[in-house]
């Protein structure tokens, strides 16, 4: 049996670094792939963290409450007759408070260096200094702006973070009688300040518009509801059906631009955005287009509460082809999303309303409800996003076929 | 470098100067002491040939050769400047330029109109108040580099990189050198024990070191001038001011269009523009450090934001500063005494010569690499080199704190064998605790 490194997953995409909340194995436990080793607190959410080798977990090197960078050693799994000194010895230390700087602690920390190296697309251009400081002060590179030549992080832009108030204690600072007050951004807030720029600029974004009507779907709805011992099904769960459906027959919207080629998925993961206090949360239903009605009512009413709770895992939270952003239960008529990179398309959803529709000559009522879907015109032009959006339509408004 | 660089972003240049071109650096300056500089060195090599098992016959230097030689570097580079000039299409206009509004020019009954206007008028030698230079008995630098004629005894007024330069090369040729500085030790503005090591070398190759004295009075008597000071009286055939230098503001302009000053300097922006808009001020002039390549770089930006480009402003933290005295100093950022008083928590690393390998075989041993860094970050805040090549192996630094480099990263680069910078990696190494070869 070979030897298994445990090294810190990359839990989201903009993960960097992840701090180790608790070890559920001990050094001596003895582990089987699959198994959960730890509990990983990331920028997005806290995720268990699996085992990928079997053996015995023999060495520990970043303990509970410390972080590490992404892709460092934490751990080794290996049969106990096994040879791991090479491992013991190159052991990075964790990225912890400093102890007592004296002459051992001036030694160059590997860690510092791995952080950029290990985190591939997600690097962080900033100067070794800037690293350190970084890390000693517990600035996040990755919500700073760098002032140096090509967007670099320098040194002054990582003590203006750490003087200033994004990364101060959350205790608002408001003067009594004050017009206004300013609120520290949570980490969530922070990162989220600093991707979606980095979604609405480079990516061209179009809108193309539909309304559907949702008689029918709302019928089954309740039909279906009304059944015994059958799990709620949501209007969002009819949504991701139908679209899972109709991204299989229009894999030009479920699609991701990769600089100099197109990735055409053959698999709908839908993204489901959860509104949370803090921020917003897209956990990924995988394979959605293999999946039936119930399962997917099931595992994204489980999917959310779990986001709620902060309860997700690594692979929940990426790997998304396409998203679906629903605000109907906020009682909006239509809105527009922005896209998740490197996401092709985000569907918008909006109420389900009653509003007067006109039947041959009488005025009836009816339900409709708005979509709207934002797509990267790298990737598709509009007719494409339009027919994609017709089938949702078409799908919705003869909902049976949601259920084959 | 500013007209030149105005040329090369496509803007049309006029170029207004009384000297030829070149400036202080150039004509008067750097350019011509270091080959002064470099007689003195080789002048002292021949007398230590027999250390190297060389036989000799009688030794006889030539003072006013080194100068005309000097001279002729100056000239040379002077051309070489007209050169570009007219590669570039530069046009330069002899004579004095004064500032006749934000767009204009007056150089004697011709107005040249320009978009923007970079002032460049650079600086002049100082003098102690009531004290004359008369270019004969007290002499700055100016006349100093020119003068074919070597006292037999000269007094130096100040201890800078100037006296410190001129005192080692009249000493090479023989003159009885005394120099005489208000601040306790020679050149102050360096690291301590980079003053202390030059005063002890000095004082072996016989200059009288005075420090701590202030000059009262300047009167010609005796052999040429007599220096009262606090310490008693000096003196000598010819006193050199080197206290320092003024910048050149009278007669440009810059009072009638109102342009703003700040201790004697022009106050410019980062984007080196006065307080009116559209002129431009750099070098010395544009205030400390008095240095041709801080100016360079003033140039390099004042051009570029004239052409509409965005610069990044001269980083004045990471101006290196030599002198090329024997042994050379070379230093980047702060003393290990500054480090201190601004209360960081420093490491400091120091590598002798007599280690190096290199330095051994050169048989120059004298001086030391010193780095100061910080404990918890190793970022590098100061370097203080005294010894052969100072001011080249001080580079390494100056590239390594641009780019925000810390000790471990500096110490993860090899450095070739055997070369002196590897004192340099050394004393970096000692800064960590890891130092090898001592």
């Amino acid at each position: 049996m070979a030897v298994s490194k445990v090294v810190m997953p990359k839990l989201s995409e903009a993960m960097e670094t992840g701090k180790i909340i608790k070890w559920l194995k001990k050094e001596g436990d003895r582990i089987e792939g699959g198994d959960i080793l730890a509990e990983v607190e990331t920028d997005k959410a806290d995720v268990e963290m699996e085992a990928f080798g079997a053996g015995v977990l023999r060495k520990i090197f970043v303990p509970a409450g410390e972080t590490a960078p992404v892709g460092s050693l934490i751990g080794v799994i290996a049969e106990p007759n096994e040879d791991i000194a090479g491992l013991l010895a190159g052991a990075p230390a964790a990225v912890a408070a400093p102890a007592a700087p004296g002459p051992e602690s001036r030694r160059p920390e590997p860690v510092a260096s791995v952080v950029p190296a290990a985190t591939g697309g997600g690097r962080v251009k900033a100067s070794p200094l800037a690293k350190k400081i970084a890390a000693q002060s517990g600035v996040d590179l990755r919500v700073i702006q760098g002032s140096g030549p090509g967007g670099r992080i320098v040194r002054r832009d990582v003590e203006a973070a750490a003087a200033g108030p994004v990364w101060s204690a959350p205790a608002a600072a408001t003067a009594p009688g004050s017009e206004y007050e300013d609120v520290p951004l949570s980490q969530m807030r922070a990162i989220i300040a600093k991707r979606m720029p980095l979604s609405k600029a480079p990516v061209p974004h179009f809108y193309v518009a539909s309304d559907v009507a949702m008689d029918r779907a709302w019928d089954l709805r309740e039909a279906l509801n009304a059944l015994e011992g059958q799990p709620k099904i949501s209007v969002n769960d009819l949504v991701v059906r139908a679209c899972a459906l109709a991204l299989l027959a229009h894999p030009g919207v479920n699609a991701s631009f990769q600089g100099e080629a197109i990735r055409v998925f053959h698999v709908a993961h839908i993204g489901i955005a959860v509104a949370l206090e803090e921020g917003l949360i897209t956990p990924v239903l995988r394979d959605c287009h293999a999946k039936s009605l119930t399962q997917i009512a099931v595992e994204a009413r489980d999917l959310a509460e779990r986001a709620r709770a902060r309860k997700l895992r690594a692979s929940e939270l990426s790997g998304a082809t396409f998203s679906i952003s629903n605000l109907g239960m906020f009682d909006v008529a239509a809105f527009s999303a922005i896209i998740n990179p490197p996401e092709g398309a985000i569907l918008a959803v909006g109420s389900v309303r009653k509003v007067p529709v006109v039947d041959g000559d009488a005025v009836t009522v009816g339900r409709r409800m708005a979509l709207t879907i934002s797509c990267d015109h790298r990737v598709m032009d509009g007719a494409m996003g339009a027919r994609f959006l017709q089938d949702v339509k078409r799908l919705l408004e003869a909902p049976l076929r949601l259920l084959v | 470098m500013a007209a030149i660089r105005c040329a090369q972003l496509g803007l049309s240049v006029a170029a207004v100067e009384d000297d030829r071109p070149g400036g202080v650096c150039l004509n008067w300056g750097c350019i011509p002491t270091k080959a002064l500089l470099r007689n003195a060195e080789v002048l002292h090599l021949v007398e230590r040939a027999a250390d190297f098992g060389i036989s000799v016959g009688e030794v006889r230097a030539d003072y006013a050769a080194a100068v005309k030689r000097s001279r002729g570097v100056a000239d040379r580079m002077a051309k070489g400047v007209e050169f570009l000039f007219r590669k570039n299409k530069i046009t330069l206009v002899p004579g004095r330029g004064m500032l006749e509004t934000p767009t204009t020019v007056l150089v004697g009954a011709h107005t040249i109109e320009a978009r923007a206007v970079i002032l460049a008028t650079g600086s002049e030698p100082k003098s102690l108040p009531g004290v004359a230079i008369d270019e004969q008995v007290v002499i700055s630098s100016n006349g100093a580099v020119r003068q074919e004629h070597r006292p037999a005894s000269l007094i130096v007024i100040g201890a800078g990189a100037v006296g410190v330069e001129f005192a080692d090369v009249y000493r090479a040729y023989g003159t009885e050198v005394t120099i005489l500085e208000a601040l306790p030790r020679l050149v102050p503005i360096e690291d301590e024990e980079v003053s202390t090591q030059l005063a002890r070398t000095f004082g072996r190759r016989g200059i009288t070191i005075k420090t701590g004295v202030k000059v009262s009075a300047i009167t010609r008597g005796g052999s040429g001038a007599v220096v009262e000071t606090d310490a008693g009286r000096f003196e000598a055939e010819q006193v050199l001011m080197a206290v320092g230098r003024s910048a050149k503001v009278k007669d440009v302009g810059l009072e009638a269009l109102g342009i703003a000053m700040e201790r004697g300097f022009v106050r410019v922006s980062p984007r080196m523009e006065t307080s009116v808009k559209g002129v431009y001020a750099i070098g010395d002039m544009a205030g400390a450090p008095l240095l041709a390549h801080k100016a360079m770089a003033e140039g390099v930006v004042a051009a570029e934001a004239i052409a509409g480009r965005d610069p990044r402003p001269v980083d004045y933290g990471n101006v290196p500063s030599c002198t090329y005295c024997r042994p050379q100093i070379a230093s980047i950022g702060v003393s290990e005494a500054k480090a201190r008083e601004n209360g960081r928590e420093i490491t400091v690393g120091k590598f002798p010569f007599t280690a190096s390998g290199k330095a051994v075989a050169l048989g120059e041993t004298e001086g030391f690499v010193k780095v100061v860094a910080d404990t918890a970050t190793g970022e590098i805040l100061g370097v203080h080199i005294l010894g052969p090549e100072a001011t080249e192996i001080i580079h390494e630094f100056v590239v390594g704190r641009t780019l925000e480099a810390t000790l471990e990263e500096m110490i993860h680069t090899i450095h070739a064998h055997p070369t002196l910078s590897e004192a340099a990696f050394e004393a970096m190494l000692a800064a960590l605790g890891q130092a090898i070869h001592i």
